[in-house]
């Protein structure tokens, strides 16, 4: 069996969009729920949602453990063996608190990569495969998250091809969950019951793409 | 660690489509040749093929499909093992236009990214002013039959041009006796690249790029026009040797004969044939097969090939039957005949500009 790793924020919790932090989709909902039962029983599918995870950064207000880069290895290693990990981060990096642009969100993904890299959670030893997932751009009402999100829809929009870029040059695998479903208009920065169904999917081919060359190992 | 941004190495030459020759890296043509040597294999057979990694392919793909050169298939269920989604070259990620100069006409061909023809037009000289300034109309015309939102895709221009251009009468007339000046002002007019290179060794390239010799590394070519000529491919390699050496069993031989009993080539394979002049058709076949298979055997001794491609623009009844002759005395070797029947050597020369832009040699 291959097993897959799903680390990301909210919306790979999947937090109901215009509901608080504690209103969550169920399993066969949410996106990694739709990617196990896209890619069935050959593949164990991990989710490792947090809402307002960050890809390098403390959390002043949230507090220190959003810091996607602090749980990333201990999190990887408990999963161990991982035939792949998908980091689908950002949208928390876009808060005014943190004053990033686009282009340096990209660089904190690239950070969680070389950390990848450097612990090679595969089999053998080796470094998994790396996706990484450009979340879908916030829209231009976030409700009563207005200022915290300032300035944040417009960066939003560049994350895509600042991920790509990164992606590019550190030669990993790349998928812009914007070519397949939007935010909820609720909340205007959340993924509803369809886009998790309609992400889960693409991804689920996104994955079949890569190729994997049959082989028994036990997990 | 890196905490320097990276450098955006291929985005920022998608707006473009089609980038400069030496920006493409080797992966790219790699996977490129591939994928025109089989089309419709996945991700993970590239890997296997190149030896590159899952995610090295990944990237080259991700890049190759925005550019529109490459596109997805539909998932392959229900197999053993886990689906697959195939890739493939689209057709309409590039075009190219070859041009050949034949005894009595000049032909203009323009073929899409996996070699089909998707224009053809043979212009006798009698119809073209003495200039290169001509062809290139002629060319232009061509390049027409695209939708306007293709025209930004051809990848470029190629002449296929006999060994004898600038010495022998009308194609001199027309081109001129400074090839490179030609390019030039082709070049020049049309704002694209232009390539050159012999004729027949143009026509045995767009063979083993397109045609049946597609996935030979080694095989035998033969180019039935008005004489016969012949080049040897190894390795993907073409070696011409004496590239001007030809065997006058070509078709001009055959329509002069059949023209004295007021025949013509179309005539063949039909029932007028058999009583007018049977027996001369069987004289110029034999003397084409000897000629083919004396090649051949001389090379056998210093060669080991398991395929002959013949290609020619003769009437496919005429190289069907060839072909079947052949195999027939020589039974180990395939013989296989090109498809490009209409203009073999235009559509070789239209192959040149992928060659350089997009294949590894």
């Amino acid at each position: 069996m291959r097993s897959v790793l799903c680390f990301g924020d909210s919306n790979t919790h999947g937090q109901i969009p215009g509901r608080g932090p504690l209103e969550r989709y169920d399993r066969n909902t949410r996106w990694p729920g739709v990617l196990q039962s896209e890619l069935g029983p050959s593949w164990y599918v991990i989710e490792e949602g947090l809402s307002g995870r960050t890809t390098v950064h403390d959390d002043p207000i949230e507090g220190a453990h959003k810091n996607g880069r602090t749980y990333l290895r201990p999190c990887a290693q408990s999963h161990t063996v991982l035939d792949l990990v998908i980091i689908m981060l950002g949208t928390n990096d876009l808060k005014i608190r943190f004053n990033k642009p686009a282009s340096e969100v990209a660089m904190g993904i690239g950070c969680l990569i070389y950390d990848l890299r450097e612990l090679a959670p595969g089999p053998d030893g080796r470094v998994p495969e790396i996706m990484i997932v450009a979340p879908p751009p916030i829209l231009d009402d976030v409700k009563e998250w207005k200022s915290i999100f300032a300035g944040a829809p417009e960066k939003s929009r560049q994350l895509a091809l600042e991920f790509e870029i990164m992606a590019d040059s550190l030669g990993v695998h790349f998928f812009n969950a914007g070519s397949v479903c939007s935010c909820d208009a609720a909340d205007g920065f959340h993924l509803n019951a369809e886009s998790h169904r309609a992400l889960g999917a693409a991804l689920a081919q996104e994955i079949e793409a890569i190729g994997w060359p049959t082989q028994e190992r036990k997990s | 660690m890196r905490f320097a941004p990276p450098n955006p190495l291929r985005i920022a030459d998608r707006a473009s489509g089609l980038n400069a020759p030496t920006v493409r890296s080797y992966n790219e043509r790699l996977v490129l040749s591939l994928l025109l040597q089989s089309s419709g294999i996945s991700r993970l057979e590239i890997g296997e093929k190149t030896g590159l990694s899952a995610q090295t392919v990944s990237v080259i793909v991700r890049s190759l499909e925005q550019e529109a050169l490459v596109s997805k298939g539909e998932a392959q269920r229900g197999r053993v093992g886990p689906p697959t989604i195939p890739l493939s070259l689209n057709p309409e990620g590039a075009f190219s236009v070859g041009v050949s100069f034949g005894n009595d006409a000049a032909d203009v061909a323009l073929i899409d990214f996996v070699g089909k023809v998707r224009y053809h037009a043979a212009h006798p000289y009698s119809t073209l002013q003495d200039s290169p300034v001509a062809i290139a109309a002629k060319i232009e015309e061509g390049l027409l039959a695209l939708p306007p939102a293709s025209r930004t895709r051809v990848a470029g221009i190629g002449l296929a041009v006999p060994d004898d251009a600038n010495t022998s009468g009308q194609i001199r007339k027309l081109l001129g006796r400074d090839l490179a000046e030609v390019q030039a002002n082709i070049e020049r007019k049309l704002g694209l690249s232009v390539y050159i290179q012999n004729e027949i060794t143009a026509a045995a390239g767009g063979e083993s790029l397109f045609g049946v010799a597609r996935s030979l590394s080694d095989f035998l070519f033969f180019y039935l026009g008005s004489r016969l000529h012949s080049r040897l491919v190894l390795n993907y390699q073409i070696h011409s040797g004496r590239s001007d050496l030809s065997h006058d069993v070509g078709l001009l031989a055959l329509l002069q004969g059949l023209d004295k009993h007021g025949l013509a080539l179309s005539d063949i394979g039909s029932a007028k044939l058999p009583d007018a002049a049977g027996e001369f058709y069987q004289r110029w076949q034999d003397a084409c097969c000897r000629q083919i298979l004396d090649s051949a055997h001389a090379l056998l001794s210093f060669v080991n090939f398991k395929s002959v491609v013949l290609s020619s623009y003769a009437p496919a009844v005429l190289a069907h039957d060839l072909c079947e002759r052949l195999h027939r005395e020589l039974p180990d070797i395939a013989f296989l005949l090109g498809p490009n029947s209409t203009a073999p050597k235009a559509v070789g020369a239209a192959s040149l500009p992928y060659h350089s832009r997009f294949m590894v040699q």
